[in-house]
């Protein structure tokens, strides 16, 4: 554990205002009317930071914004040729460095799902891209899972250093800093502080007790095998979804969830092309043109979730597009548990239809 | 002596399904369940922290082809029962396809509110009422706080703790007592000025995700999959990621609910990021009854305001 620099509490922001001046720095804070539920939000001084509990966003909006203009356009009537229009195009904004800083192992793990669908392939997305260049993630060793809590069955866990530049580790008088990668290490120039002997050992300890802090049973790899002996069982997956109120909840909060829709905001002779989040659990988010959607009921529409979670990516990927954070079920209005369904794949009990 | 098991018992032959809640992941999340199986009658719980309103299940999933001739048990707090009462005089469920469990209601637990009473910190293994108490137990040992203290905000100007409309009614509980002024948190915000209630609303909705949980949580929201927040064709909200977006659509949301929103408050229970989206609908509820004198989802005979027209009336 070498290469180590120290923070203290009261240094912390003065620390953030010297990085806000490079890049943009998101941290979780605590907003007045909700003070149980940090979110990350850009620093800014005097905010109210809170890293203990798990944050009710993740930071996926740093790399992949809930809307985000790809391009501008502008018509333009010929004073020739009435019925001729010009578009014309407008590149979008430059790409300001970020950093993401007191995110969870989970968090900066989703990232790497991203990293797949963003920029593998013979498709890469410029605008992912220019965004992931030019961040950077400073993850905390997790505090305090909770029920709902499953890195563990993901192939993870609450120290866990995947997808991380930076981890850092709390300590009773403040964070010891690990430089992970090149980019972490060169942030670490940041910190003047090196952890005291007395504060190395007591991070280490708070490693190794973090690492097995969370309970989420055996791994879903064994029962994720089971999907496609489960796709046409209607019966099973209406039973399983019965209680869903096809809202958005779970995969706008899911550090992993990156589907998007694409639509042309105008107003009069301007407009923007819009990238936005979307959901699987939208009703309009399969619908076809011709009226025919293919996934008609929450039954087919939460089969996808699962499937592309579970199945579909990690055949294609290598890895699971869930990082376990939790937050689709803790924040679920009726509780729906994707962990359970998982699990009851491969599970001979009878459903009723 | 009744119980919630006894009284499903009785009404068991006469409906196809039962809807009430569960244990969920942990002892503080009970989830809705569908009970179609005797022996998972054994299964289902009554107590503060089952807070989904069931009601909304009904327009949603029950008025579908295969679910139309069913016949359904639903287990109803105070204002669950106001719900199924505006279903029935909405015509989007018959009374007589529901067998209406009623639950004298304490008032439902706000989690956020019991984490921020507890003084220990560790997981919670059980939680039990009694004597309007929450006992709570982890590895840190047991330790009660007040149910007063961390009701939700819906149940502390709740008017109807004790169901309007039942069949068979469960005195598990003391029903909460009325509140002197219900809408005092509307109040509250309206005695504000207008440039303060602008930079509230402006600041609250601005963490808006809009993934619509609070739409999709409404027993009253019934136009499912054919929401004008989503429409293209026209087109009424862009899908920018503006205040000024969210706003329209919790004001489109708001108004359709006028005279009809029954106050259960789950827009609000529903809100991850814990808007009090509730208020708005609180203030149309104030209106019909200051306008019109009623009260919406308390009578299933009555017609609901801005269902009828009266050339007579004045003052809109």
């Amino acid at each position: 554990m070498n290469n180590a620099s120290f923070v203290s509490h009261a240094e912390l922001a003065d620390l953030l205002r010297r990085l806000s001046e490079q890049a943009e720095v998101w941290v979780p804070t605590r907003q007045a009317m909700t003070p149980h539920r940090p979110m990350f939000r850009p620093f800014q001084a005097g905010m109210d930071l809170d890293f203990q509990p798990m944050p009710v966003t993740s930071a996926k909006g740093v790399l992949f914004p809930q809307g985000e203009e790809l391009l501008k356009f502008r018509k333009e009537k010929s004073l020739s040729e009435a019925t001729v229009t010009t578009l014309l195009w407008e590149d979008p904004a430059v790409f300001r460095p970020t950093i993401v800083f007191g995110c969870r192992p989970c968090d900066a793990r989703g990232f790497l799902v991203f990293d797949r669908a963003f920029l593998q392939g013979s498709f890469v997305d410029p605008f992912y891209k220019a965004r992931r260049d030019k961040n950077l993630v400073v993850s905390m060793v997790c505090p305090e899972p909770d029920a709902a809590c499953f890195c563990g069955a993901v192939g993870s866990h609450p120290a866990d250093t995947e997808g991380s530049d930076v981890q850092m580790i709390p300590v009773k008088e403040g964070y010891v800093l690990h430089g992970l990668t090149e980019k972490g290490q060169e942030f670490l120039k940041n910190v003047e502080n090196t952890p005291s002997q007395a504060q190395q050992e007591e991070a280490r300890q708070v490693w190794t007790s973090a690492q097995g802090s969370v309970d989420s049973g055996a791994s879903l790899t064994d029962d994720a095998q089971h999907f496609f002996k489960r796709f046409a069982d209607t019966a099973f997956w209406r039973f399983h979804t019965e209680r869903c109120l096809s809202c958005g909840v779970c995969t706008y909060l899911c550090p992993t969830c990156y589907c998007f829709t694409l639509t042309d905001e105008t107003n009069g002779v301007h407009g923007e092309r819009l990238r936005s989040w979307d959901a699987c659990m939208f009703h309009h988010f399969t619908q076809e043109a011709s009226g025919h959607n293919p996934r008609p009921t929450k039954a087919e529409r939460f089969r996808n979730r699962v499937g592309h979670k579970f199945s579909y990516f990690p055949e294609k990927h290598g890895r699971f597009a869930c990082c376990g954070c939790g937050r689709c079920l803790r924040h679920c209005p009726v509780g729906m548990d994707i962990r359970a369904i998982v699990r009851a794949l491969g599970e001979s009990e009878e459903v009723h239809d | 002596m009744n119980t919630l098991q006894s009284i499903v018992e009785s009404i068991w032959d006469q409906v196809d399904v039962v809807l009430g809640w569960r244990v969920g992941y942990d002892p503080l999340h009970p989830v809705p369940t569908f009970v179609r199986d005797r022996k998972d009658i054994a299964s289902l719980i009554w107590n503060p922290l089952c807070a989904p309103n069931l009601s909304v299940f009904l327009a949603k999933f029950f008025r579908t082809a295969s679910q139309r001739d069913k016949k359904i048990g639903i287990l109803a707090k105070g204002c669950d029962s106001r719900s199924l009462t505006a279903l029935i005089q909405e015509g989007l469920v018959d009374r007589d396809r529901l067998l209406i469990v009623g639950l004298t209601c304490p008032g439902t637990v706000d989690p956020d509110a019991l984490a921020a009473a507890r003084t220990q910190s560790g997981p919670i293994t059980a939680v039990a009422f009694a004597n309007g108490m929450v006992e709570i137990t982890s590895a840190d040992g047991v330790e009660c706080v007040p149910l007063d203290r961390v009701i939700e905000r819906r149940c502390q100007r709740c008017r109807h703790a004790h169901p309007v409309l039942y069949d068979v009614v469960l005195h598990d509980f003391e029903p909460r007592p009325v509140p002197k002024d219900p809408f005092a948190h509307v109040e509250a915000l309206e005695n504000q000025s207008l440039e303060a209630r602008k930079a509230f609303w402006l600041k609250e909705l601005e963490r808006c995700l809009r993934c619509y949980a609070c739409r999709n949580a409404c027993p009253l929201c019934v136009c499912q999959d054919h929401c004008l927040a989503e429409s293209r064709t026209p087109k009424w909200v862009t899908q920018k990621d503006t205040v000024a977006d969210k706003f329209l659509f919790h004001m489109i949301h708001t108004l359709h609910l006028a005279g009809r929103c029954t106050e259960c408050g789950e827009c609000e229970r529903a809100c991850p990021m814990k808007i009090p989206v509730g208020l708005l609908k609180e203030k149309t509820a104030q209106i019909a009854m200051d306008l019109w004198h009623y009260e919406s989802g308390t009578d299933p005979g009555a017609r609901p305001p801005l269902l009828s027209y009266d050339a007579s009336v004045t003052g809109i």
